[in-house]
Formats: structure tokens, C-alpha cells, sequence
């Protein structure tokens, strides 16, 4: 395959991969703005951090051509994956806790199942009680 | 050439992602869905740099990236950590809950001022804002109060309110 060729294909890759990083973003939007409760677009705001991210990064990886800038590239898409679900995870919990969720939406409540048993016990639902 | 319509197609498709992502702020019932908005748009102001990198071919805004995963969560933990410890002190009583929302609800508080001094202008409202809460904070405290209903009668029996 002649340079030129190669040239033309990664070029092509990139440019794919860059439309949908892209797309992923535009899908992340349409999520927040019409999925219904905050768990449910806590599910859509994550692909733009995880496969958007992954996707333009890669693509600038392509474009670059080099070994170093797309290792560099690659840690902040793997410091992106380590800290995305820190915060994920600390918004659900407070947003369960102080119970913004539609309730009636919900198929099955395995945590609140758990939480009900173990309040019978003592007060560990301190966050909805009043001590 | 076909890199261009690519790199300009991702730009609009970012730009509607970040548009989308502005409506969820502007509108957003609860302070946690501005945060995960407000999260939204900075991972896709990291896309754009990382698409116009590609394009252009540089490497200028790299750090930028790194150092956003790196600390881009940390005012999400915060934020929602303080919806936690400040959600359960309206719910002694509602009447009193709807005291202090009318009161602090649109106050605002335009610099910080020490939070220990004495001789503090209280400001009228700023007073009734909680035992464990001092002026200096109030306007945070209406913040993680704004706006969201929450559907507490549907499973009533972990809770005694």
C-alpha cells in the first residue's frame, strides 16, 4: 500500500470516528433534555465522557501520527474513566437519598428493598429520618 | 475533502450536545441534573478541543483534557455530598421549610463575609437559615433547595415524617 493510499485511509478513520464522538455527544444532549428523572440522565450524560471522549480521541490519535501524543491522549480518556464513576456514583446516591427519582417509573427498587430491611433493624436511614 | 465535512459535522453535532446540555441547566428541576448538565458541557468543550486538535493537527489544548478528567468531578462529588447533609434539614416541618425557601429562596449574597464574625450584618432573612448553617453559605443552601418536588408519599416505610 503506497503512502498516499495510507494517507487517505486513516484520514477516513479519523474522520469517521470524529462524526460519531460527535454523534455521542449530540446523544448525551437529546438524553438530558428528554429522559424524565435524574437517574435516567445520569444514563445518558455518561457517553460523552466515556465513548465520545474515546472516539475523538482516538481519531486525534489517527490525525497526529504519533506514538506519544496518543499515549498522552489515551491517559486522559483512562483518567476520564476513573473519575467518571466517582461522580456518578456520589450524584445517584444523593439523588436517591433525598429521592429525586419518579418513583412510579421505576420497574424494581432493589436498594430501597435493602434499605427497608436494614431500617427495621435500627436507624440507618438516617439521610431520610429525623434524629 | 472528506475531513472537512467530518471535522465540521462533529462541530455542529457538539455544539447541539452543548446546547441541549444549556436547556437542561436553564431548565432543570433539581441542583444535581445542572451538575450533570454542567458536566455534560465541559467533557464536550474537551471534545471540541480535542476535534479542532485533530484537524489542525496540534497539541495545544492536551493538558486541558488531562487536567478536566482529572478534577472535572470534584465539583459534582461536592455539590452533591452538600444536597445530602442540607436536603434533611427542611423536612422537621413543612410550614417551616416554606418559611425559609420564601425567605433565602432569592436573596442574594454577593461576596462571602466572615463567617464568625459577631457583628455581622444579618441581614434580616439570612438569620433564619438553619442552626447548622451561617450567611456566608446561605445562598449555596438555596441553591441545593431549588426546585424539585420530591415523591416522598410513594414508599413511606423506611421514613417517620
Amino acid at each position: 500500500m503506497s503512502p498516499e493510499t495510507l494517507d487517505a485511509v486513516l484520514d477516513g478513520v479519523a474522520a469517521v470516528f470524529m462524526v460519531i464522538g460527535g454523534l455521542m455527544s449530540l446523544a448525551a444532549g437529546l438524553g438530558l433534555v428528554r429522559f424524565p428523572d435524574l437517574h435516567t440522565r445520569m444514563h445518558a450524560a455518561t457517553k460523552p465522557q466515556v465513548l465520545g471522549l474515546l472516539m475523538l480521541v482516538l481519531s486525534a490519535s489517527i490525525m497526529w501520527r504519533s506514538w506519544e501524543w496518543a499515549a498522552v491522549a489515551l491517559l486522559a480518556w483512562g483518567l476520564m474513566i476513573l473519575t467518571a464513576p466517582v461522580s456518578a456514583h456520589v450524584v445517584g446516591r444523593a439523588g436517591y437519598r433525598t429521592k429525586h427519582l419518579r418513583a412510579d417509573l421505576l420497574t424494581h427498587d432493589h436498594l430501597g428493598r435493602t434499605v427497608d430491611r436494614l431500617s427495621e433493624e435500627d436507624s440507618v436511614r438516617r439521610e431520610i429520618t429525623n434524629d | 475533502m472528506m475531513l472537512d465535512y467530518a471535522y465540521w459535522i462533529t462541530q455542529a453535532l457538539l455544539a447541539a450536545g452543548a446546547l441541549c446540555a444549556v436547556y437542561r441547566v436553564y431548565r432543570g428541576p433539581s441542583v444535581l441534573d445542572r451538575v450533570i448538565s454542567v458536566d455534560v458541557i465541559l467533557i464536550i468543550v474537551g471534545s471540541v478541543m480535542l476535534a479542532d486538535m485533530a484537524y489542525n493537527g496540534h497539541q495545544d489544548y492536551i493538558m486541558f483534557v488531562v487536567i478536566s478528567a482529572v478534577i472535572g468531578f470534584l465539583g459534582a462529588v461536592a455539590i452533591a455530598r452538600y444536597v445530602v447533609t442540607g436536603g434533611t434539614a427542611p423536612q422537621d416541618s413543612a410550614k417551616e421549610a416554606e418559611k425559609q425557601a420564601a425567605g433565602i429562596a432569592w436573596e442574594p449574597a454577593p461576596e462571602p463575609e466572615i463567617p464568625a464574625s459577631p457583628f455581622a450584618p444579618t441581614e434580616g432573612s439570612g438569620a433564619q437559615t438553619g442552626s447548622d448553617e451561617d450567611e456566608s453559605t446561605s445562598w449555596f443552601a438555596a441553591l441545593t433547595k431549588s426546585g424539585f418536588r420530591p415523591q416522598s408519599e410513594n414508599r413511606t416505610k423506611g421514613d417517620d415524617s
